[in-house]
């Protein structure tokens, strides 16, 4: 009985001894979901279409399009004054700026005063707190 | 260092300013103490660990605190703890007490916080003393431990332990890393991905997106709700508060304390819980159970104890075993390994001084969320109507200086933020549990050195049952609470499915 369960490890594959392990239970826990929860899954296209006709698909979409544009250019601009962390500065003002107004319900001038007073102020109150007092990099 | 050295005028008002901006999270619907924490962890590199716990542990008291506010005056909780303070808040507030539920609140929130600290204080190095003499046999077990409790506490329990076991997957992500007495080998990258995987996604970048840019995901998908106008938020004077409304309440409040912390201790198990059980608690034992849901004092008092209580009791399996008790103090061991402090068992006694700091930081905290609240709640019940179209591209700034600060400067943590905030969107959708999920992350890497370090030392899997009484304690305390939820689904099966 005690010869069942002795395992010798090889150190070179030990790497993947736990994954393994995981993955295995993870199968078998998804296929217990499966199982269990079927006719939940099986309704999942009309679930999903009901999220979609409910979600506001400007503000999500437009904040996951900021985001990846702010992302994507923070590092190109800040390549042209390297590590000063204008980069960062540059393009954080704009997208503060454009995620406030997407935000925005009513975009009337004394709505959209504050929003255009935090994306400048916002901004460089951090990068200054950042690159000069904590001297930390930004891009 | 001594105590006093370290409680310096600048200890004491990161303790203050955190807890005010944690009230000011916790107020808003949609901004959570979990999410003050991650935004602000940035702030604590230049800080120090003390100065840094100071600022996180005031925001987390702060936070778990400030959801009354809407809770009462709205009838929406700020935070998911307080969804148990809307059943007798919000009805004291539309027949004008609005004022007396809040003070209530702030009271209950104080013995609260003050009960769970004192367990904390007493409870932890206790724990810690024991955890010692765990070997990795034992310490594997309590992490197989944590992620079934998680799990049989959770909405579902096969979804939420598969949930936990994914995040441990992902963990793995990377390399077998040497210094841990790995082989330095890689695994489970995806192709080209090699260069920007090899030490697997950072835990912060990881946090922040799941629990700041996932949250405003979900804002946005809602439309951005709009903010409460001035003109909404009636605190309401008709009957003034007195401390007499406490009578006969010590018991309630002691309970709901009690079960607060003792739901913080288990790991994983969030505010919601911990409120929950308290005020369910409170109108089982109550002599007028009839009066909850409308308007009954000791409602509020059992939720607003039960989830402050969290905040002690999570911190016990955190600084006792290195097991965070939520998904705030999950956050908190980001701002230990910022300072290359590890937490577990040798955490207390190694560092002595830090320990009690901590310990002063949560006593100001609360007294200070107490204070301000108690004596500024009129003004500080407008908190409720800051725009967020003002607060979330500030926090989505902040979330990407605390992704690429992380690292010193990658930027592929700052994509890892965007990956996990779509992940944290798409698994409440998928209806994952993200708090199973970030354990499991956290503990995935200790979980494979333990599990592997184990069978290399004694070569058979029986030892996980063998090694020792606690081992065999430990399978008996997984078993429990795997077939506790089985039984309790059960019951809660509608009689037609």
């Amino acid at each position: 009985m005690d010869n069942l369960n002795q395992i010798t490890v090889d150190f070179e594959t030990s790497h993947l001894i736990f994954p393994t392990l995981i993955a295995i239970i993870l199968a078998v826990l998804g296929l217990a979901i499966v199982i269990t929860r079927r006719r939940e899954i099986a309704a999942a296209p009309g679930y999903w279409r009901s999220v979609f006709a409910r979600m506001d698909k400007v503000r999500f979409f437009g904040t996951i399009a900021l985001t990846v544009l702010y992302f994507s250019l923070m590092v190109p601009v800040g390549d042209f004054w390297p590590n000063t962390g204008l980069g960062f500065l540059i393009c954080s003002i704009p997208y503060l700026l454009l995620t406030g107004l997407l935000f925005l319900h009513e975009r009337s001038l004394r709505k959209v005063a504050p929003v255009l007073v935090t994306a400048l102020v916002a901004p460089v109150l951090v990068w200054w707190l950042f690159t000069d007092l904590f001297f930390l990099t930004l891009p | 260092m001594e105590l006093a050295e370290i409680i310096t005028p600048l200890f004491l008002s990161l303790i203050v300013g955190g807890t005010f901006v944690g009230i000011v999270f916790g107020a808003i619907p949609g901004m959570t103490a979990t999410m003050a924490v991650a935004v602000c962890l940035p702030l604590t590199y230049s800080l120090g660990l003390e100065n840094g716990l100071a600022l996180l542990l005031g925001l987390y008291v702060g936070g778990i605190s400030g959801g009354l506010v809407p809770a009462i005056l709205l009838g929406i909780p700020g935070t998911p703890s307080s969804i148990t303070t809307t059943f007798d808040g919000y009805p004291m507030t539309r027949q004008g007490e609005g004022e007396k539920a809040l003070r209530i609140g702030i009271v209950a929130s104080l013995v609260g916080g003050l009960v769970s600290l004192a367990i904390l204080y007493l409870f932890a190095p206790a724990l810690a003393e024991f955890a010692i003499r765990f070997s990795y046999v034992e310490k594997f077990l309590i992490i197989l431990f944590a992620l079934t409790v998680m799990g049989a506490l959770s909405n579902n329990m096969l979804i939420g332990i598969f949930s936990g076991f994914l995040g441990i997957f992902i963990s793995l992500i990377g390399t077998y890393d040497i210094s841990d007495g790995g082989n330095g080998e890689i695994r489970l990258i995806p192709p080209g991905l090699e260069y920007w995987l090899e030490s697997g996604f950072s835990l912060l970048p990881v946090l922040i997106g799941l629990f700041g840019l996932a949250a405003i995901l979900d804002e946005a998908e809602a439309g951005v709700p709009k903010g409460q106008s001035a003109e909404n938020i009636k605190t309401g004077r008709r009957s003034t508060f007195s401390f007499a409304v406490f009578r006969g309440q010590i018991v309630n409040l002691l309970r709901s304390a009690g079960i607060g912390t003792f739901v913080g201790i288990l790991p994983g198990v969030g505010g919601s819980a911990a409120s929950i059980l308290s005020y369910s608690n409170a109108r089982t034992f109550s002599r007028n159970p009839e009066r909850f849901g409308k308007g009954e004092p000791a409602g509020i008092m059992a939720s607003e104890a039960g989830n402050n209580g969290l905040t002690g009791g999570a911190l016990v399996p955190l600084l006792s075993l290195g097991i965070p008790g939520d998904s705030t103090t999950a956050l908190l061991i980001g701002a230990f390994t910022l300072q290359g402090i590890q937490v577990g068992p040798l955490f207390i006694g190694n560092n002595p001084v830090t320990w009690e700091a901590m310990i002063v930081a949560m006593l100001i905290a609360n007294l200070a969320m107490f204070a301000m609240m108690y004596f500024a709640i009129r003004y500080l019940a407008r908190i409720v109507t800051v725009p967020k179209h003002i607060l979330f591209p500030v926090i989505l700034m902040m979330c990407v200086i605390g992704a690429y600060t992380i690292n010193y400067g990658i930027m592929f943590d700052v994509w890892t933020l965007l990956i996990f905030g779509l992940f944290g969107w798409l698994a409440v959708k998928l209806r994952l549990e993200i708090a199973p999920f970030i354990i499991g992350f956290i503990l995935g890497p200790s979980a494979e050195i333990y599990f592997v370090k184990s069978l290399e030392s004694f070569g058979s899997l029986s030892i996980f049952f063998t090694k020792s009484w606690i081992a065999v304690v430990m399978w008996i305390l997984i078993a429990a609470s795997i077939a506790g939820s089985i039984a309790l689904s059960r019951r809660h099966v509608p009689p037609d499915a």
